[in-house]
């Protein structure tokens, strides 16, 4: 019988990286195949992308997994340094993949200006609701009143809805999923890689190991059932009263327009610079 | 009928993962009586005749660990849907 | 006063503020993307090169902080670009992690530093040589780095040219160390007709295979650079990592490598990489300096030569790597070496060390302060040091 081998990891993946650093029961790698199924889904190829991540675990989702070039960046910085692959070769597709921790607390700013800037990446932040890398340190994710390794007589703090504020700093594309969803994943992926702005997902991940362990939210079966049972999709939840709303997860595509991209307009406005000059 | 294989050596096991015991819609798998050499017990899958074809477990695994090849004419028993809430 | 504009080079002579100079020196070597955050007293540079980078087909972005403009650059330097960021002291406070990054990835890039009073906010306006010190031991764990010192407005120019130029051949961040009144003088600038100008383009991984199958890093000979989209499936990380780039935390050979070959690198080409201006045969004593200090160590070595006190002139054209050698044949030629520096002394100690086994070793700091040297004032702390 000849070797079966997935078609994703042998199409996509580089052959000398043997294994996952995920934790079992991780959703990393949930999001690792919605990623490559959305280009492979596409017919795209790894050599027109390139893949930009942080520090924390779910920044090696693409490093050094995926075939393809590969930036595995200082903590906090990936969209900065996006930003400048991006514009110095706007034919690539860039992508980040990083976590809330990296991309929301100490890469608030440059999440929240790249989405100002309608810089045409596409980000997907991980939200896992914990510093699962480190051990279970609260995160601006982890719910208010649960016990973490830095809180362990409970948060205190309220937490960031990330895709709200991207929305509101103006991106033109946002979703958030959960890792119960990965065809959706894959679906809102592939609008994300097809679209020129600032594309925005959100996945809400389990990680069994430090949150469900620390906070004692449980397995990774027990995290992936309570996306199943909490998920609202945005379409309900907007009929729904904030009440009925407490702890559900608003999930789907909250916003998809059109509106001008920064490389392609500098593209544009150096034409026009040039042709003014000569 | 689809053919269901779990690439055992990359899996990370039932007991701490076990995300394809949880999707299948046809509760197919279970923990088997096997351990890889990361010391991981991956699941068997029994009945597997019963099998949709949906690929929720391939999609689902977070370890590339199974592959779902689907019927010799290249359909499935059944259409992919998607999950909702 | 003339000038004509041929590709990318203001070719003529001119009169010019040191930052502007810098700017058109940026332009003229061949920039094609840089971003920064304003900053006194290194604004002047982002707002020329605002306004003509896009002449060129450049892009100037202004980012959100100064951590966005380094990791911006270097976003960029991996596309392609020949990239720059011009700041102060505190935007290279914030810069340091990712400057970091680009010395552990071999990233080409070119950082203007044009240094103000510290510590902290300080002065904005006054120009000191606070971070002569902290370019080359500011991040994290051991790195050599290029570091130049311009003394006025012309090697603004010259230099910033030179700066793209060895940061492209050698794969490495390259700073010039300039000061607020360097970046703030106005002089004649001659720059050169582009078919004078040398320049020098990074070697790009034509290699076939994969990254396994290649040497993209970590190589003292310099490895071509695996530039993105080029289909190269490039593995870029600041962790440690071997030669293709892979992650390593386990091999002690690799870490052993991963730090020696980049500094490695920048030492085994010192000859070419390090530049000094000298003037010390048949002196006694030297004055060493750099910067816009080295302008009043020549103007008191000429007021002492008229009272007949034989005194050279030593200046730094390249602090970093650190001219050690050259610092020791000096010691071994001259009595004595007063070292001129705009601030409390941040080179001495390396001088002295080089130094001190050869001949007497003296630190003059200026009169006061945010105030220039004053080359009487030396003279006589001169005078008073060799009675």
């Amino acid at each position: 019988m000849s070797e079966i081998m997935h078609p994703l990891r042998m199409k996509y993946t580089r052959e000398h990286v043997k294994k996952t650093t995920n934790c079992p029961g991780c959703g990393n790698g949930i999001i690792v195949q919605a990623i490559l199924r959305a280009i492979d889904e596409l017919g795209m190829d790894m050599d027109e992308f390139a893949f930009v991540s942080g520090i924390g675990c779910s920044a090696w989702i693409p490093s050094p997994l995926f075939n393809a070039d590969t930036l595995h960046t200082t903590h906090g910085r990936p969209i900065a340094f996006a930003t400048g692959v991006k514009l110095g070769k706007p034919e690539l597709n860039v992508v980040v993949a990083s976590g809330d921790g990296d991309l929301a607390a100490i890469g608030g700013n440059h999440l929240i200006h790249a989405a100002r800037r309608n810089i045409g990446i596409t980000v997907i932040l991980v939200n896992n609701g914990i510093y699962a890398m480190t051990g279970g340190q609260t995160a601006p994710t982890t719910p208010r009143g649960v016990n973490t390794t830095t809180n362990p007589y409970g948060t205190l703090e309220s937490v960031f809805d990330i895709s709200s504020l991207v929305l509101a700093a103006g991106a033109p594309f946002v979703a958030r999923w959960t890792t119960y969803h990965p065809r959706q994943i894959t679906s809102s992926l592939k609008k994300a890689f097809t679209s020129r702005g600032f594309s925005f997902i959100e996945i809400i991940s389990q990680c069994p190991v430090q949150y469900g362990k620390v906070t004692k939210s449980g397995s990774a079966l027990d995290l992936l059932k309570h996306y199943k049972k909490d998920s609202i999709k945005i379409d309900k939840a907007r009929t729904m009263d904030p009440e009925s709303l407490k702890g559900k997860i608003v999930v789907g595509e909250f916003v998809n327009e059109q509106k001008p991209e920064l490389s392609a307009e500098w593209t544009e406005l150096k034409a026009r610079v040039m042709e003014g000059r000569s | 009928m689809p053919t269901v294989t779990v690439l055992e050596q990359s899996c990370k096991g039932v007991e701490d993962c076990g995300i394809c015991t949880f999707v299948c819609p046809a509760s197919l798998f279970s923990a088997s009586e096997k351990m890889n050499t990361a010391g991981y017990v991956p699941p068997q899958i029994l009945n597997q005749e019963k099998c949709t074809g949906c690929r929720n477990c391939m999609i689902y695994c977070p370890d590339f660990s199974i592959v779902v090849q689907k019927n010799a004419d290249g359909s499935n028993s059944v259409e992919e849907k998607e999950e909702d809430e | 006063m003339s000038s004509k504009t041929t590709g990318n080079v203001m070719a003529g002579t001119h009169f010019l503020m040191g930052n502007i100079a810098c700017a058109e020196g940026a332009i003229a070597a061949g920039c094609n993307f840089a971003a920064g955050y304003p900053i006194t007293p290194a604004t002047e540079i982002i707002n020329h090169l605002a306004k003509k980078l896009p002449l060129h087909g450049g892009i100037f972005l202004q980012t959100e902080d100064e951590i966005s403009a380094i990791s911006s650059i270097v976003g960029a330097s991996w596309s392609g670009c020949k990239v720059l960021t011009a700041t102060s002291g505190p935007g290279i406070s914030l810069m340091q992690e990712n400057i970091g990054f680009a010395v552990a990835t071999e990233t080409p890039l070119v950082i203007i530093d044009v240094q103000r009073l510290g510590p902290s906010t300080g002065v904005p306006s006054i120009g000191l040589a606070g971070d002569i010190v902290q370019v080359a031991r500011g991040s994290h764990g051991d790195y050599q780095i290029i570091a130049l010192c311009p003394d006025g407005p012309q090697e603004m120019f010259d230099l910033t040219v030179r700066a793209f130029n060895l940061s492209e051949k050698y794969r490495v961040p390259v700073f010039l160390m300039a000061e607020g009144f360097i970046g703030h003088m106005r002089e004649r600038v001659v720059i050169p007709d582009a078919s004078e100008l040398s320049l020098v383009a990074r070697t790009i991984q034509r290699g076939a295979g994969g990254p396994m199958q290649r040497q993209d890093f970590l190589d003292a000979a310099v490895a071509p650079m695996p530039v993105f989209g080029n289909g190269l499936k490039s593995h870029v990380t600041s962790s440690c990592h071997d030669e293709h780039g892979m992650r390593n935390l386990s091999d002690p050979e690799i870490m052993h490598k991963f730090i020696t070959k980049p500094i490695e690198k920048i030492m085994r080409h010192r000859d070419d990489i390090i530049q000094v201006e000298k003037n010390y045969k048949d002196c006694d004593i030297v004055l060493v300096a750099y910067g816009s200090v080295s302008r009043s160590a020549k103007a008191a070595a000429e007021l002492a030569r008229a009272d007949g006190l034989k005194v050279g002139i030593f200046r730094f054209i390249t602090c970093w790597p650190f001219p050690g050698e050259e610092i020791r044949e000096m010691a071994e030629s001259v009595k004595h070496m007063i070292v001129l520096e705009n601030n409390c002394g941040q080179l001495f100690p390396y001088i002295k060390a080089e130094a001190a086994h050869a001949c007497r070793v003296d630190f003059i700091g200026p009169q006061t302060l945010g105030q220039i040297h004053d080359p009487e004032y030396v003279l006589s702390r001169l005078k008073e040091m060799v009675r």
